[in-house]
Formats: structure tokens, sequence, C-alpha cells
């Protein structure tokens, strides 16, 4: 049986570790889910650094990442440590300029600018 | 698979005034664009908003019969 505990210390430690975070199916190079893959472009798009953890074979994990979000499906996104569900929610937020708003003040805040998106 | 209407109804079993849209996005019955306007979802955040269709949607997405969806959500007023 898989130890919750030690997969829930391991989520923050993740969470914790990169300013951006997505839980998803597949890797950054090879996504596995249409949906991962538009979340990786999404993110491509505001050139802040991302990280993409793979968690489509790890169940336990899974089921450990969907009762702390209370979120049932991936791509998960986290944000400075806060959930932000996925690119359903991101994108009005990306419309409405809150998601800038909260990416300068996340990445601002390490001294870390975006690099220039072509 | 599901058709449109069972997600309609699905989902106006949990808001019943729901105005909801459902796009067939794969044209195979398990991928859906679905658009809810709904006056239940008045002061909650977007997360809360998605978390309620989420749970109307609960049985048909644990059984598979809904595979993926994405998913918008409006506030009705009044």
């Amino acid at each position: 049986m898989a130890d919750v505990q030690a997969l829930r210390d391991e989520i923050s430690r993740e969470i914790d570790e990169h300013t951006i975070l997505i839980y998803g199916k597949g890797t950054k190079d090879a996504p596995r889910c249409g949906f991962t893959l538009e979340t990786i472009q999404f993110f491509n798009h505001f050139g802040y650094p991302f990280e993409v953890v793979d968690v489509l074979e790890n169940v336990p994990k899974r089921d450990v990442l969907s009762q702390l979000t209370n979120w049932p499906t991936l791509p998960k996104v986290f944000i400075d440590g806060q959930f932000y569900g996925d690119t359903d929610i991101l994108g009005p937020m990306a419309e409405n300029g809150e998601l800038t708003a909260v990416l300068t003040k996340a990445f601002q805040a390490k001294g870390i600018k975006p690099s220039v998106v072509m | 698979m599901i058709d449109s209407n069972s997600v309609v109804a699905l989902i106006r079993a949990h808001m019943p005034d729901a105005d909801v849209q459902v796009t067939d996005l794969t044209g195979t019955m398990d991928h859906y664009d679905i658009r809810v306007r709904s006056s239940a979802f008045a002061g909650k955040s977007l997360l809360d908003q998605h978390r309620m269709v989420y749970a109307a949607l609960e049985a048909a997405r644990q059984d598979g019969r809904i595979h993926a969806l994405q998913l918008k959500t409006e506030i009705a007023s009044g």
C-alpha cells in the first residue's frame, strides 16, 4: 500500500521547488494527453520557467493530489504553492489580466524575469 | 459514451436553472466542451464553480462515459 504521508510530503516538496508546477500526463517533451500539451503551450507563452511532473502511471499519487485539491482531473496547476485548476480556469484569468499579476508577483519575489517569447 | 442530452440532464439534476451547451469535440460522444450558466454559481470562485459541474458529472467520468471535458462556467444574474 502506498504511503499517503510520503506522497503528501513529496507533493509539497515539488510545489515548493517550482513556482509553476503542472501535474500532467507525460513530460514536457513528450506530453501524452491533449490537455497536458495545451497547458505546456499555454505556459510557454508567458516565458517563465515551469516544471511538468508526469503522474500518468502513478495512481496513488494522482489519488492524493485529487484529495488535496478537491479536483478530479489532470492536469493540475500550482503557482507559488497555490492551486489554480487547469487552463479552463487559467484561460479566463489570462484574459482579464489576473494571471499576469499572479505570475509577476510570484517571480518578482524570486528575482526572475520572463524570457522574451517570440 | 454519453449523448449530449444526458450530459445536460446530469448537470440540471444538480443545478435546475442551468443553461447548458454541450459540444461533442471529437464525434465520439466522450470528449465534450461544456458551457454552463447558472445562478447557483453566484458567490463561488471559478474553481468552485467548476467543482460543482465536476460533481454533477462524477459518475459519468468515473465509469468512462465521459473521457475528457473542457469547461466554461458563467454566473447567471437573477
